[in-house]
C-alpha cells in the first residue's frame, strides 16, 4: 500500500476517533450537561436546544464510527465537513457577540480549550476532512466501502 | 458466498453502536448511589416544601452567583415552596474554588453558612480576581461574626476537606460536570435557564 494512502487512512481514523470520543463522552453523561453548553451559545430557541442536546451527540458518534470504518464515506465526509462548519459558525458567533463562554464544551469534561483555539482547531479539521473528501480514492483504502464494492472502488 | 447488503451492514453498525453506548452508560449508573450521602448538607427553606432543590455549587463560579440571586428571589416570592440544600463542587479551573469552600464549610460549622455564602457571592467579582483571596475571606468571616480562633482550628481540620471531597465525589457519580447543577425534585438541571423553566413548570403544576 502506498505511503500516501496510509496517510489518508490514518487521518480518516484520527478524525473519526475524535468524533467518536467527543460523541461518546456526551452520550454517557446526563444530557443536561450538553444542554447547558448549548444554552451558553445563545443561538437556538429552548425546544431546539433540548433537541440538539439529545440528538447531536448521536450524530457525532455515528459520523465518527462510520468514518473510522470507512462506510458510506462520500456521505459521511460531507456530514463531517458540515459538522465542522457548524462548529466554526457557532463558536465564531460567540466570539463576535462576546458571549461569556469560557470553554467550548466540545469534549465535555475531558479537554477544554478557549474559543479562539477551538475555532482554529475546527478550521484545521475542516481542511483535513476536505482533503480526505478530495482524495476519496486514497481515503477509501482499507475501508468497509472498498470491501463491499465488487470492483474494490468506493 | 454473497456479501451482506450495505443496508444490513448499516443496521448492524447502528445497533452495535447503540448497544455499546447504552452498556457504557448503564454500567456506569449501576455504581451510582441511589441516595445522597449522609454528609451534613447546607439547607434552608421549609423542610416540608413541595419543591426540593439540591445545588452543587462552586462559590467562585459567576453563574452560581447569578443562580443564588435568582433562587433567593424565587424563595422570597414563593415562601414555603422551596427547600434548598447545597453541596460543594469546587471546579479545578477556579483558583480559589477549594479554599473558599473550606471557609464556607467552617462558617457552616459555626451556624453562619448562609450569611457567609451570601456575602461571598455578592463580592465574588472582587475576590475572584485576586491572586491571594485569603484576606477577603477572613474579612467576610469577621463581618458575619465568625470566631477567628475557631475558624483557624476549623481550617486545619481534615474533616472539612473530607466533606468537600465527599460532596464532589457524589456530584461526579451523579454526572455533575459544571456548576451550578441543580437537582429539582430529583431531576437534574444545569444552569439558570433550565432552573427557571423547571421551577416555573413545577409552580404552575402545583397551582393547578
Amino acid at each position: 500500500m502506498p505511503l500516501k494512502s496510509n496517510l489518508f487512512i490514518l487521518l480518516r481514523v484520527l478524525v473519526g476517533t475524535l468524533l467518536v470520543v467527543s460523541g461518546l463522552e456526551k452520550l454517557v453523561s446526563p444530557y443536561q450537561n450538553f444542554l447547558y453548553v448549548i444554552q451558553n451559545y445563545a443561538l437556538l430557541p429552548p425546544f431546539w436546544e433540548e433537541l440538539g442536546a439529545r440528538a447531536w451527540p448521536w450524530v457525532e458518534f455515528f459520523l465518527g464510527v462510520f468514518l473510522v470504518l470507512g462506510f458510506w464515506l462520500r456521505w459521511v465526509l460531507r456530514g463531517v465537513m458540515a459538522t465542522f462548519a457548524v462548529f466554526i459558525f457557532v463558536v465564531g458567533q460567540a466570539l463576535v457577540r462576546h458571549l461569556p463562554v469560557t470553554e467550548c464544551g466540545c469534549f465535555g469534561d475531558l479537554i477544554s480549550f478557549p474559543l479562539p483555539v477551538v475555532i482554529t482547531f475546527d478550521t484545521a479539521l475542516l481542511a483535513v476532512t476536505g482533503a480526505l473528501y478530495y482524495r476519496l480514492r486514497e481515503t477509501s483504502s482499507f475501508s468497509l466501502d472498498q470491501h463491499l464494492s465488487d470492483d474494490g472502488r468506493p | 458466498m454473497a456479501k451482506p447488503s450495505r443496508l444490513k451492514w448499516t443496521l448492524s453498525i447502528v445497533v452495535c453502536g447503540v448497544l455499546i453506548v447504552a452498556g457504557v452508560k448503564y454500567l456506569g449508573k449501576a455504581f451510582v448511589p441511589s441516595h445522597t450521602t449522609s454528609a451534613v448538607m447546607r439547607a434552608k427553606g421549609n423542610p416540608g416544601a413541595p419543591i426540593r432543590v439540591t445545588e452543587f455549587i462552586d462559590l467562585e463560579c459567576p453563574a452560581c452567583a447569578q443562580g443564588a440571586k435568582y433562587l433567593a428571589q424565587f424563595m422570597a416570592n414563593h415562601p414555603g415552596s422551596v427547600r434548598l440544600e447545597l453541596k460543594y463542587f469546587p471546579l479545578k479551573m477556579h483558583r480559589h474554588g477549594l479554599e473558599v469552600a473550606r471557609y464556607a464549610e467552617c462558617a457552616a460549622r459555626e451556624g453562619k453558612f448562609w450569611p457567609y455564602h451570601d456575602l461571598l457571592l455578592e463580592r465574588q467579582a472582587n475576590w475572584s480576581r485576586l491572586m491571594d483571596a485569603t484576606p477577603a475571606f477572613i474579612l467576610i468571616a469577621g463581618e458575619v461574626g465568625l470566631d477567628p480562633q475557631r475558624l483557624n482550628i476549623c481550617l486545619k481540620d481534615g474533616s472539612v476537606d473530607a466533606l468537600i471531597a465527599q460532596n464532589q465525589m457524589e456530584g461526579e457519580k451523579r454526572g455533575v460536570k459544571s456548576t451550578p447543577t441543580y437537582y429539582v425534585n430529583g431531576k437534574m438541571v444545569v444552569g439558570i435557564n433550565s432552573l427557571q423553566s423547571e421551577l416555573t413548570q413545577l409552580l404552575n403544576a402545583s397551582q393547578k
